[in-house]
């Protein structure tokens, strides 16, 4: 999972500035529209994974289902509808991604930034796990964890971020490393000021621009890591909606019944792509922080 | 780029560039050696290629793998059998001519054939039936399961007497998993499994384990000669690429289809598709131990909750019929029951009626994903009367153990009988002893074992019948579905014959006109 | 050099009794054993415990791990009961169809790549920059099983160009070594066009343009070889996660390669082939680190001379 490098420079060349400004605007605006679907939507829009309705079978989009309701999205092939699955799945989809993202970047930035701070021994340490976790590709151990325990949202998050917190911590610790040396910082030291409080007050803030840039995208990959392990059937329970198991359960319908995989696709890969030109943004604007 | 040559140091990047080439030239060549036909995976005309459900992992029939659908399939077209099943079930001599049972059916005798070789040239007799026996019964695999205590004698070079324990009526149906290999195989002779001598239709051209499997007539086969030149046995695991192929034409026989895909298939015009019906029934099993579930009424009133009909007629309109016994239709021991219709608001009243605790979570666990949807339609109609049932989706490994540990409410399975004999379904798993659901009645028990100890069809059937009035009648499980396999091959094909189990023999497989 | 090759290798082996260790007590941690998968729904308590103690599970967790290393010390990885062979011999069989789609995706992605990644970084800002970051980012945003749906619903079913699943002949490989390739085109395209962007601000890029090179001759000469540091330490890194990504394309292309096998052998409890695949690809990470750090050194002067 390691390994986005995003990091398009300063633009010389800008068009007029009106226009861009606007159109930076737009990742922001969609990301916030998914957020607020996954917060608000599954109150609107009303979906019980348990009840299915036979008879509504396999409708394409724009259908009136039984119930007198039109399913504008479709149904599934157990006559559920596929827009209220977007929804509720958004909601899923998005925890996974912020509490995979935020548990990586906490064990991340706290070991980064000690290992990096406190240097010696513990850097030490840190650097062979660093070796060892990085000896195994992010997915192939997400599999071997997801797939030997029983299914569940946290094993989902678990596996995930079993390999994830390894580049919050290795941006971190580079941080650390370049700021311990810097003036204020040994200034703090002579006046006694504890360990601890120099690493909160002094250090970590720098590692915030950096961090916040490779969360973004962490986020990205962690959504599609969740949808392909939902593809290979293991990490969430059947009773879970979430984007990858509508893909996953539609993956056999995809000729005759396209609506079912493709639109939470589409819902997916929107969200991923706003979320990386977002990313794109923080790292560019992190950049220029640091090089002006 | 030619123009980076004028620079020192673009030596190394050219050598990068071309180590890059080489490699994507390697990797392209490296997967061609030795096969060079077009793109599609049948060449020759008399070449068969099947993709089937499972993928062939081993070729040792006595082994680990030896009851999965896979290695079965592989082990029926390189080696014989005493006995084995037709595509309907019936069972046929294979090795064995004529077989009998003694008086009190604790051993049976097997009169083989005479004059049947192996591949390689050299005869097989009692010598190598015994070893195979032994070998299989040493290496505890789970066929091994079915033989626990018997023994084999060679009574003569035609001739061997199988003893068991207890009386035992089923144990040639059982005997349809049990393959004859050379006496001189050891235990753990992976060598010989890689390129295996054997005396069946055909003989092993290459194998690659989980991948392919290519099968080439066997010269020394004593019955006709396999029609097909070259079968080809691939494993596909995801059905939408299963699917694709066989339209493609890189398949010519695919089964294992599931309903919803058999619709667009049926449109091919070159695709001919049958469905036959199988030994294979979904059942449910109630815990019977568990408090909420010890009364027969309750159980009863939870299974007439369920709109089977309604759920079979929409998820499974071509490969499902309503269940009429505890065993579907192909198996000795079949005797149909009177239907458990639908109605909701009789069961929501025997449930009231017999102080059914709704607020308390069934846990309703499976393990395969193919059956999802099923179990959700289960759940959502249990859910219409207010009973709450929990699906748990486990891995293989986990629900076996719980499901040997009692670890649930309602356990769903699709339960095959491959020896098409209810002994190996009804007679093993309903007792007293067995303890598999909880379930315990001295009477049923009694009436199982009587049905083991006669070798009397007739009797049998009768035995077996009111021993599944009783497990119908208490609802010692919900049996919802008889289930059928979905088949579908190339029109070219002529000869082939849709089995029972899932397991299809190539031999008599001609393909268009030559 | 020999130094530091000696050093990378001690870290090496560390790293691969690490992952062994890692691997050894997740699989074991895990319910459900491999006896019970063996016999299946239809075996008693005894039998099962019969089978464990042949398999030597009745062991304390201490024993069996003591054991195990011993064995991989002598190179011996056990025995996969399930597929009745040692278990190294059937992740070695699976090995060279990995082999085969990792490195055909992995030069895909360079070549295609650096191209990309060169046309951008060449004039930042420019239409050109722009139309190739909106397609990387396309490129990483779609799920990789997805992709590879409907590329054989689109090449195999509907243009009947190409196989739809299978290996055999080259063009066996083209799917699915193409959607392999895309998140990793995608990432390859954008560490050069930075890289190349950045590198052309440079100095030395600057005398060289007033040397009177055409910009051609700068782009390839200059900055190309210089932003080959970043891309081979990513090639380096990402071709263990491309043999780990595989697994997706494996499952929808019916290539018989590592991927699948690992998945399977987690779900049937198949210890030895789980350990055997991890510390396989453990390995082959490992080496390809290595080779990738001997060959950053060859492409910066400075690092072969220990200057950093």
């Amino acid at each position: 999972m390691a390994g986005i490098a995003a990091v398009p420079e300063k633009v010389t060349t800008a068009p007029p500035r009106k226009r861009r400004r606007l159109l930076s605007r737009i990742p922001y605006l969609v990301v916030g529209f998914y957020l607020l679907v996954a917060l608000l939507g599954p109150l609107l829009i009303d979906y019980d994974p348990v009840h299915t309705s036979l008879e509504d079978r396999l409708l394409p989009p724009g259908s009136e289902t039984s119930t007198g309701g039109t399913a504008w999205f479709g149904t599934d092939g157990l006559g559920r509808d596929v827009l209220a699955q977007i929804v509720h799945g958004a909601r899923t989809s998005v925890l996974i991604g912020v509490s995979t993202v935020a548990i990586s970047c906490l064990v991340g930035v706290v070991l980064g930034a000690v290992a990096g701070y406190v240097r010696g021994g513990v850097d030490a340490v840190l650097a062979r796990i660093f070796d060892i976790l990085l000896a195994f590709p992010a997915i192939l151990l997400a599999i071997v964890i997801a797939g030997a325990f029983e299914r569940s949202v946290l094993l989902v998050v678990v596996a995930l971020s079993a390999t994830g917190w390894i580049t919050f911590a290795r941006v971190t610790r580079g941080v650390a490393l370049s700021i311990r040396e810097r003036p204020w910082v040994d200034a703090a030291r002579v006046l006694g000021v504890p360990g601890r409080a120099i690493l909160a007050r002094h250090v970590l803030p720098f590692t915030a621009g950096p961090i916040v840039a490779l969360a973004t995208l962490e986020f990205a990959l962690v959504v599609l890591a969740e949808a392909g392990l939902s593809f290979l059937g293991i990490g969430l329970p059947p009773s879970t909606v979430s984007w990858g198991q509508t893909i996953a359960n539609g993956k056999e319908y995809l000729e005759p019944q396209w609506w079912i995989s493709t639109l939470p696709g589409i819902a997916l890969s929107l969200l991923i792509i706003n979320v990386g030109i977002l990313g794109d943004q923080l790292t560019a604007r992190y950049r220029r922080g640091r090089t002006d | 780029m030619t123009k980076t040559r004028e620079y020192g140091r673009s030596r190394l990047l050219r050598l990068a560039a071309t180590a890059t080439a080489t490699a994507a030239l390697l990797a392209a060549c490296s997967t061609t050696s030795g096969d060079d036909d077009n793109g599609g995976g049948t060449g020759g005309s008399g070449d068969v290629t099947a993709a089937g459900t499972y993928p062939i992992e081993s070729l040792d029939p006595h082994g680990a793998q030896g009851a999965s659908t896979g290695t079965q399939l592989a082990g029926q077209e390189i080696f014989s059998r005493l006995v084995k099943p037709d595509p309907d079930g019936t069972l046929k001599g294979d090795l064995a001519t004529s077989w009998k049972p003694n008086g009190d059916v604790t051993a049976w005798t097997f009169t083989l054939r005479d004059g049947v070789r192996f591949s390689d040239g050299s005869p097989l007799d009692a010598d190598d039936v015994l070893a195979s026996f032994q070998r299989m019964i040493s290496l505890n695999g789970p066929n091994a399961g079915n033989f626990t205590g018997s023994t084999m004698k060679r009574t003569s070079a035609t001739e061997v007497v199988l003893s068991s324990p207890a009386p035992d009526a089923s144990v040639p149906g059982k005997l349809g998993t049990f393959y004859v290999v050379p006496s001189d195989v050891g235990k753990d002779d992976t060598a010989f499994f890689n390129d295996p001598v054997g005396s069946g239709p055909f003989t092993v051209d290459g194998f690659t384990p989980g991948e392919s499997l290519v099968l080439v007539p066997n010269k020394e086969y004593r019955g006709e000669k396999p029609a097909p030149s070259r079968v080809t046995v691939r494993n596909i695991p995801e059905l939408s690429a299963r699917m694709t192929a066989l339209r493609t034409g890189e398949v010519d026989i695919v089964w294992g289809i599931p309903d919803d895909q058999l619709a667009s298939l049926e449109r091919e015009k070159d695709l001919t598709v049958r469905t036959v019906p199988s030994s294979a029934e979904f059942t449910m099993w109630f815990n019977s131990s568990t408090p909420a579930l010890k009364d027969a009424k309750v159980r009863r009133a939870i299974w007439q909750a369920v709109d089977f009909k309604t759920i079979i007629s929409e998820l499974y309109p071509e490969t499902g019929k309503p269940a009429d016994a505890p065993v579907t239709g192909v198996v000795l021991g079949h005797v149909p029951q009177p239907p458990v219709a639908h109605d909701a608001a009789a069961a929501k009243a025997a449930l009231t009626d017999a102080g059914f605790d709704y607020s308390k979570k069934l846990r309703l666990q499976f393990a395969n994903a193919e059956f999802r949807p099923f179990i959700q339609a289960v759940v959502s109609d249990l859910r219409k009367i207010g009973v709450l049932a929990e699906p748990l989706e486990k891995e293989q490994a986990t629900f076996t153990e719980d499901l040997i540990a009692l670890k649930w409410d309602i356990n769903f399975q699709q339960l095959a009988t491959p020896s098409y004999d209810a002994a190996s379904n009804l007679g093993r798993l309903y007792t007293c002893e067995a303890n598999r659901n909880g379930y315990c009645n001295k009477e049923l028990d009694g009436l199982l074992a009587a049905a083991g100890a006669t070798a009397d069809k007739e009797e049998r059937t009768g035995l077996y019948g009111r021993a599944s009035a009783i497990i119908w009648r208490d609802a010692v499980g919900m049996y919802p579905m008889s289930v059928s396999i979905a088949y579908a091959w190339n029109n070219d094909l002529k000869g082939f014959v849709p089995d029972a189990s899932g397991l299809p023999d190539f031999a008599g497989v001609r393909k268009g006109g030559s | 050099m020999i130094r530091m090759i000696v050093q990378r290798l001690l870290i090496g082996v560390f790293v691969m009794w690490g992952a062994a260790s890692l691997i050894f007590l997740i699989v074991r941690a895990a319910p459900g054993d491999p006896a019970t998968v063996l016999l299946g729904p239809d075996a008693d308590r005894g039998r099962i415990d019969e089978l464990r103690a042949t398999l030597g599970l009745d062991r304390s967790l201490g024993a069996q791990y003591l054991s195990y290393l011993g064995d991989v010390s002598r190179l011996d990885f056990g025995e996969s009961h399930r597929l009745g062979r040692p278990a190294m011999d059937a992740v070695l069989d699976r090995l060279p169809a990995t082999i085969d789609l990792t490195l055909t995706a992995t030069a895909i992605a360079v070549i295609v790549g650096l191209t990309l990644g060169l046309l951008a970084g060449g004039r930042p800002g420019g239409p050109l920059d722009r139309v190739v970051s909106a397609c990387t980012i396309a490129l990483q945003s779609f799920p990789t099983f997805w992709i590879g749906i409907m590329l054989v619903l689109v090449f195999a079913l509907g243009l009947r160009l190409l196989p739809s699943s299978g290996v055999g002949t080259p063009q066996h490989l083209v799917l699915p070594a193409v959607t392999l390739s895309f998140p990793f085109i995608a990432i390859i395209a954008r560490l050069t066009r930075t890289s190349i962007a950045e590198t052309m601000r440079e100095g030395y890029v600057r005398t060289a343009r007033s040397k009177g090179l055409t910009e051609r001759q700068v782009l390839v000469g200059h900055a190309l070889r210089n932003s080959l540091i970043p891309v081979v330490t990513v090639v380096g890194v990402q071709v263990g996660a491309l043999v780990g990504g595989a697994v997706i394309v494996e499952n929808v292309f019916a290539w018989p390669g590592l991927g699948s096998l690992v998945v399977d052998a987690v779900a049937n409890r198949d210890y030895a082939v789980v350990q055997g695949v991890t510390l396989l690809i453990a390995g082959i990470v490992v080496v390809l680190n290595l080779m990738a750090d001997l060959l950053i050194a060859q492409l910066d002067p400075r690092i072969r001379t220990g200057a950093v």
